[in-house]
């Protein structure tokens, strides 16, 4: 593995672990709002 | 070409639901969680005769379809959408042969749903102790269903089952009870506004504020506005529905169950009574407690010992197969010593979990529930709060979850705040650590110190969190209170199949759970620690050389101060040693400091960033603690994990509120950022002051 190689290798590595952060932790999925159920005020409405 | 059909594995709480689950699926299940909310859904596969492939899912444990929380919502939302894909061709109804009587209301309520429905009578083993027996072909036709009686202790009953699910379509799907006969006008109103649907279905419809999706909305609107009676008119007639199913019940079992108390032979009052006592009962708890945290450190040492090593060796195999350069760098440096950092504590996590799964299984956890609900009372909380705190010694974000159950807000809201207290499995590896660096291995009437030690650490996080509810429940004044009801099952034997998957579910979900992030952070501080900016970082060795070139170092001496040098001027050192002002009168250096900030993103982040930092530049085939107990405090010399720093870490890590993930639910559960930053700012601060006296005490 010569040297332009190994730094391709990093160069991936080190894009896929930011974008796989920055999507954890900046871009959550959007869940949608249920109501739970009953007639008490559980807070989650 | 094999068919697959849905089964909806249903059944009230303590059932062994579970357990029939697993004998149906082994090993082929899954866990995840129902779309859009964060109910656990699980699902699997089981073969059976003539190829036919059932797909089962185990339902949330429930009472009735009477829905009063998410888990029940997410029941009666599935039996009621026949265009959900994973609408059951058939019920299969698990009961309990002690409790039939009560679990035979939610059986009723889903046959007169006219879904093909068999009835599982499990824990039948039970039947001889309790006096029991049952007339199957009475209660086969009375019922209008097919019966297997089960026991998934004695694996017997499971071949029947599977047939009778295989023969599904030959089930009958009359009703159990006539709706009509509760109010006639009323429900023959409903049924000719409404000619062409179930009339149990538009009961459920109109009684249950459950939502249905996108399908059939318009439709399920148009029922659900049907409310031609008042509010307490349809909760009377709700009553009379639920006597009316009791008094079929009752009828069925009168002659299809006998009961001969004069031969039950039952010690079940008698543990009880012991168990739930006042004094013994938390005597009891405590020797338990003492038994499982001596038994993790006693057990887990040698395969700890043995994967610390082997993930130091096959660093050191890897740099020697690989050519020099980044990426060999990359991998020895910063991917396998971060993920060692995790995978060490897989003997640990699966020992601590194994213990509670046993717990949870012998029917104990209930009775230590109900023994804690005495003192949370005191502190202003319900025993319902008490449910999320034990969850929470696994993770805060599903025991945040189950707050839900919480009827009462502010009672809800305190336990939401409080959680995060309760050591959870990802505080396990940093109080693991450091212990095992600062503690000694020696023992007090057998017990080790570093066992006792982890113990405490636990009390600590249930004391604070219980503290904390007592000064939030004088701040926010509570006024009503919540009423905790909690089902004592039968003491058993814990089933091995069950508690091994138990095991191996919670360890998988926390490798790979953590192991995502830390993989990535790992190669994120590897590239920082790595490369810098400036003469400083680029001319290392001329400007090391040059500041000991009056001092007769070694090669490999010389190297490690060029690689020292390297790492403080690198990004990582740039911005460690920025940080560090803050955390030095804490005892720690811009490492600890690092591997602080890095540990929001997951606790157990700490152990993996430290063995990064400490990897990088070291060619050294050491263990993460050999690294960790050989760094020197730069100011005060000495070894920098002494006595003074690591229980000033500890304390640290038992208060702060370190972790993205409980932040973003906190913020969803409470629907506002106002408490997750109340949360933030308060824990910090206190695990900040409380850290800084113990160091500014002990150093």
């Amino acid at each position: 593995m010569n040297t332009i190689i190994q730094n391709i290798l990093v160069g991936i590595a080190i894009f896929l672990a930011l974008y796989f952060l920055v999507k954890k932790f900046f871009f959550k999925a959007k869940t949608s709002k249920k109501k739970c159920g009953g007639d008490d005020d559980c807070g989650c409405h | 070409m094999s068919k697959q059909i849905n089964v909806a594995l249903i059944g009230n709480p303590n059932t062994g639901k579970t357990s029939v689950f697993n004998a149906l699926t082994g090993l082929n299940q899954k866990v995840g969680n129902y779309p859009g909310i964060t109910v656990e859904k699980k699902e699997g596969v089981c073969k059976l005769p003539r190829g036919v492939k059932a797909h089962i899912i185990d339902l949330p444990g429930t009472y009735s379809l009477n829905a009063s929380s998410l888990d029940e919502n997410v029941v009666i939302e599935l039996l009621l959408n026949k265009n959900d894909k994973d609408f059951p061709d058939l019920a299969v109804v698990v009961s309990d042969v002690e409790n039939l009587k009560r679990n035979l209301l939610l059986y009723t309520q889903i046959k007169d749903l006219e879904i093909p429905t068999i009835l599982v009578i499990n824990m039948a083993d039970r039947m001889a102790y309790k006096g029991i027996s049952l007339d199957l072909e009475y209660l086969e036709t009375h019922l209008k269903t097919k019966i297997a009686l089960v026991s998934t202790r004695k694996n017997q009953g499971i071949d029947r089952l599977k047939t009778l699910i295989s023969n599904y379509k030959d089930l009958s799907i009359s009703h159990c009870i006539n709706l009509s006969e509760i109010d006639p006008a009323y429900f023959e109103n409903l049924q000719s506004t409404f000619p062409n649907q179930l009339i149990y279905k538009l009961w459920l419809v109109i009684t249950q504020d459950v939502n249905f999706g996108k399908t059939d909305r318009n439709e399920i609107d148009a029922v659900a506005n049907f409310k031609t009676k008042s509010k307490n008119d349809l909760k009377r007639l709700q009553q009379k529905e639920t006597i009316k199913r009791y008094q079929f019940i009752n009828d069925v079992l009168k002659k299809g169950q006998t009961i001969d108390v004069a031969n039950a032979k039952d010690l079940r009052m008698t543990f009880d009574r012991i168990i739930t006592h006042k004094i013994w009962g938390y005597a009891i708890f405590f020797v338990i407690l003492l038994t499982i945290f001596q038994a993790i450190y006693d057990w887990s040492s040698v395969p700890m010992d043995f994967i610390d090593s082997a993930f130091a060796s096959f660093s050191e195999w890897t740099k020697n197969q690989l050519p020099v350069g980044a990426f060999t760098s990359l991998l020895t440096e910063g991917i396998i010593p971060g993920l060692g950092g995790i995978v060490i504590f897989i003997p640990q996590i699966a020992f601590l979990f194994l213990f509670i799964s046993v717990l949870e299984e012998s029917g104990y956890m209930s009775r230590v529930v109900f023994l804690m609900d005495r003192i949370m009372r005191r502190f202003g909380l319900s025993g319902k709060s008490i449910v999320p705190l034990i969850s929470g010694t696994a993770c805060a974000i599903p025991a945040i979850m189950a707050t839900r159950n919480i009827e009462n807000w502010k009672e809800r809201l305190i336990t939401i705040l409080v959680t995060p207290f309760i050591t959870c499995s990802a505080r396990l590896p940093v109080y693991l650590i450091i212990i095992s660096l600062i503690i000694p291995e020696g023992r007090f009437i057998g017990l080790s110190y570093q066992a006792l030690t982890l113990m405490f650490l636990y009390l600590l996080g249930f004391g604070t969190a219980v503290f904390s509810a007592y000064i939030l429940n004088k701040i926010l004044k509570i006024k009503s209170k919540t009423f905790f009801v909690v089902e004592m099952p039968n003491y058993k034997l814990p089933l091995l199949k069950n508690v091994v998957l138990t095991v191996l579910e919670k360890t998988k979900s926390f490798v790979f759970g953590a192991g995502k992030i830390i993989l990535a952070i790992s190669i994120v501080l590897w590239f920082l620690a790595s490369f810098g900016p400036g003469k400083d970082f680029n001319n290392a060795e001329e400007i090391t050389k040059k500041a000991y070139s009056n001092q007769n170092l070694t090669s490999e001496e010389l190297q490690q101060k060029i690689a020292s040098h390297k790492l403080e001027h690198s990004f990582i050192g740039i911005t460690g040693r920025a940080i560090e002002p803050i955390i030095r009168p804490l005892g720690y250096d811009w490492k600890i400091g690092i591997a602080i900030v890095s540990s929001f993103a997951a606790r157990e982040v700490f152990v993996g960033t430290l063995a990064t930092i400490y990897s990088v530049g070291n060619d050294d085939e050491d263990t993460i603690k050999n690294r960790m107990a050989g760094e020197v405090n730069p100011i005060l010399g000495g070894p920098l994990f002494n006595f003074a720093s690591g229980i000033s870490l500890l304390l640290f890590y038992a208060f702060a509120m370190q972790c993205m993930s409980t932040l973003a639910v906190v913020k969803r559960e409470t629907n506002s950022w106002k408490w997750p930053v109340l949360q933030l700012t308060i824990m910090s601060a206190f695990a900040y002051v409380v850290a800084l006296i113990a160091f500014q005490i002990l150093k």
